[in-house]
């Protein structure tokens, strides 16, 4: 143990002097991601572009043209997709990530703010719809802050079409009509008692109006609550993006790359000399491949981890529904990996072989094995094709963690797939390695 | 220390070491001589458990090489013809690399890399990458690679090939230091001058057979005291000379190689004024002469009809 732990030290001290290693297998895929992040995964730190942000509206008993008009509002606003839903409805639709947030007028909104009591209005936020939910809050806010400042009152109570009533304006139309003279006929003519009783009503009514309209002007009566609703994704399931997708099967492309990069090495070793040097030291030959599997293990593990923890930290990739399961993914991906492409580095007798023929089978397997589209979209052949490669069964259970916020139980039949592939592929090398040994190939 | 017997070592059909056979006793440095291709590396390769023999026996240390590989191990210490390091490594790290390779650890260890890097003359740059060094440092570095373990026999194939003479004199001062401390070593090379200058004992090599053994007086001594002469002559006159030169007394043979003639002779002073008439008589002009005395190269020429620098495939 202490001697393989010498081989794998000393890979991955070569790895961390290679700065040209560092950047193909770590800052390129790190960039290559981020940009697939931006395209599918929406801006840094959201989930989806900005433009149409879903919303639901819940406004209780608003009359109808009011509501048309504030519907009509927000989709000419060109920036959201409103949608009507009561309470329970607009609840369930920010849970779920339908809406990015819902806007929550009291039932009684309207008649409440005539009658110059405070209003409340109320914001749902999905906390990972962060800019969507933002930008929400912020409308909202700047509206309450108009009505505070008197304009939605004067709006309310003066449109042009405004009337308390059909009758009473009549009454107040004929009740003012003429010349001086006619007017005080009118209100001392015993015939139109009820007419001008009727515009008195109107009067006073319209004098608390007035009165309501300069105490909204005076002091804010309308209150915004902001409230986040937790995703319904946290608790049992989650919002998936195409990025979600992406992410995993490209760190596991650029994987492939790297640890063919490792089992590369081998055959380096062997043209230096510098393998030869060490299986002249005591004990087995075994921990000179086995070294070197482990030191690649380790570079996939810290190269996968980078990938994902970057994903998840600027575009909210799911990492799974608990801190183990994806970190098991990781591990058996990474040994089965190592794994296979030092097999083909044993079964191969030159290095220059070795290059074209794991470029040729990184883009097959990544092909047929669902690094280019979702394993649950492939074609039913090309899934069964892509069964016999270790990075279909890397790409389905992270499909299954990180899409479907699997745990270890949903990732069973892969992982017990790479597990059972890695025990036969690290066999599998040992035995031909101490074979190419023995019989002198590798000196 | 070493006894090598009828070692065979077969590639194919092609036989690279044919029947060798020689002993190296403990503490002396063995020279073997040869050019590129005739066998001194695979020799090298089954003496050192890398390749498997196809026939024959060596015993190192009193350990089979074929049924003890590991007891062999840990006698030996082999310093390849190639620059066999990690050249994106310091050479500290190296050295540190190769001992913990070899069981060591610790202050014992980094004791020993200490040792190693002054004996290297490498201290002052034990920090830097190997791959920022000139040749001459990495053979250095490549060489006391090999002794990190303190091995009692060192293999050390062609340790001074590609870098310039005065680094070449530098690793061939630490080999005779080497030598003067009781290390048994084994030096191929196709050079000449250092099997003269380091060996106690040479076996010179050619085409996978061992054709002399012995210390470079006995060896010499095998061609006899004898001078060689080479004549520039133009190709017309070549045959004429060498069948009026054969009849010479003085002469004890005569040939032609590299469109010079070449002639043997116990004393090539008295051999000239001939030479010189036999111009003259044919209006020639002398063009080049070289007279040589006995050596090792004389003798490889002697015994294989071509020179050590030639390909020897």
């Amino acid at each position: 143990m202490t001697r393989l732990w010498v081989f794998a030290a000393r890979d991955l001290r070569r790895m961390a002097n290679d700065r040209r290693a560092l950047v193909i297998n770590l800052a390129l895929p790190l960039l290559l991601t981020s940009i697939m992040g931006l395209s599918f995964g929406g801006g840094i730190f959201g989930k989806k572009g900005i433009s149409a942000i879903p919303v639901a509206l819940v406004a209780g008993e608003l009359p109808d043209a009011l509501r048309d008009r504030l519907l009509a509002g927000l989709q000419e606003s060109g920036f959201f997709a409103p949608v009507w839903a009561d309470s329970a409805q607009a609840d369930a639709l920010v849970r779920s990530g339908d809406v990015a947030a819902a806007i929550v007028l009291p039932d009684d909104a309207l008649k409440g703010f005539f009658q110059s009591d405070s209003l409340s209005v109320a914001v749902w936020k999905d906390p990972s719809s962060e800019v969507k939910a933002g930008i929400v809050e912020e409308i909202v806010r700047r509206g309450v802050l108009r009505v505070q400042a008197g304009e939605a009152a004067y709006r309310a109570l003066w449109p042009d079409d405004y009337r308390i009533s059909t009758g009473d304006s009549a009454a107040v139309a004929d009740l003012f009509a003429g010349g001086l003279d006619e007017i005080w006929r009118n209100l001392r003519d015993p015939d139109a008692v009820d007419s001008r009783k009727r515009a008195t009503e109107f009067l006073a009514r319209a004098m608390d109006h007035q009165v309501a309209l300069s105490r909204a002007l005076s002091e804010p009566q309308v209150g915004l609550t902001i409230a986040d609703r937790i995703p319904v994704a946290a608790e049992d399931g989650r919002e998936s993006s195409l990025f979600d997708y992406f992410l995993p099967s490209f760190a596991v492309f650029f994987l492939m790359f790297a640890v063919a990069g490792g089992a590369r090495d081998l055959h380096r070793e062997r043209t230096r000399r510098t393998l030869q040097r060490q299986l002249l030291g005591p004990g087995s030959a075994w921990p000179v491949v086995v070294g070197k599997w482990a030191a690649s293990v380790v570079q996939g593990v810290v190269m996968l981890s980078v990938l994902l923890l970057a994903g998840a930290l600027l575009f909210r990739v799911n990492l799974g529904p608990d801190p183990w399961t994806l970190p098991v993914v990781v591990v058996l991906t990474c040994t089965a990996a190592s794994g296979f492409f030092m097999l083909l580095a044993l079964l191969v007798r030159r290095e220059k072989v070795l290059d074209n023929l794991s470029t040729a089978v990184i883009l097959v397997s990544g092909m047929l094995g669902g690094n280019f589209m979702p394993v649950d979209n492939m074609p039913e052949w090309m899934a069964a094709v892509g069964r016999f490669f270790f990075n279909y069964w890397a790409n389905l259970s992270f499909a299954r963690v990180i899409g479907d916020n699997g745990s270890l139980t949903a990732v069973g039949t892969p992982l017990t797939v790479l597990a059972t592939a890695s025990a036969v592929l690290l066999v599998a090398i040992v035995v031909l390695f101490r074979l190419r040994v023995r019989r002198g190939g590798w000196a | 220390m070493i006894e090598v017997t009828d070692l065979v070592k077969k590639y194919g059909t092609h036989r690279a070491v044919d029947g060798v056979s020689f002993t190296v006793g403990r503490g002396e440095l063995f020279g073997l001589l040869g050019p590129n291709g005739a066998g001194k590396t695979t020799t090298i390769g089954v003496l050192s458990t890398l390749l498997k023999a196809d026939g024959g026996q060596v015993r190192i240390g009193g350990h089979d090489v074929a049924s003890s590989p590991a007891q062999v191990r840990r006698l030996i210490g082999v310093v390849p013809q190639e620059i066999a390091l990690y050249t994106d490594l310091t050479a500290r790290d190296n050295l540190m690399f190769w001992g913990r390779l070899h069981g060591l650890g610790g202050a014992a260890l980094s004791r020993r890399v200490e040792e190693l890097l002054v004996m290297a003359d490498l201290a002052d740059q034990a920090k830097r990458r190997v791959d920022a060094y000139s040749g001459g440092m990495m053979r250095r570095l490549n060489l006391v690679a090999g002794l990190i373990h303190e091995p009692e026999v060192l293999f050390l194939d062609e340790p001074t090939v590609g870098i310039d003479a005065q680094a070449r004199s530098r690793i061939l001062d630490l080999i005779a230091q080497l030598g003067r401390q009781g290390l048994t070593v084994i030096y191929t090379t196709h050079y000449l001058e250092e099997a003269e200058h380091l060996c106690d004992r040479i076996g010179v090599i050619d085409r996978g057979r061992l054709v002399a053994l012995g210390d470079k007086e006995s060896l010499i001594s095998q061609i006899g005291d004898v001078d060689l002469i080479r004549l520039s002559l133009p190709e017309g006159e070549r045959a004429a000379f060498a069948a009026e030169c054969g009849a010479w007394p003085e002469c004890a043979g005569v040939g032609e190689r590299r469109g010079k003639v070449e002639i043997r002779t116990p004393d090539g002073g008295r051999l000239l004024p001939r030479i010189q008439d036999w111009l003259r008589a044919h209006d020639l002009p002398l063009e080049q002469l070289e007279i040589e005395r006995p050596n090792l190269e004389t003798l490889y020429l002697n015994l294989t009809g071509r020179g050590l620098r030639e390909n020897g495939s």
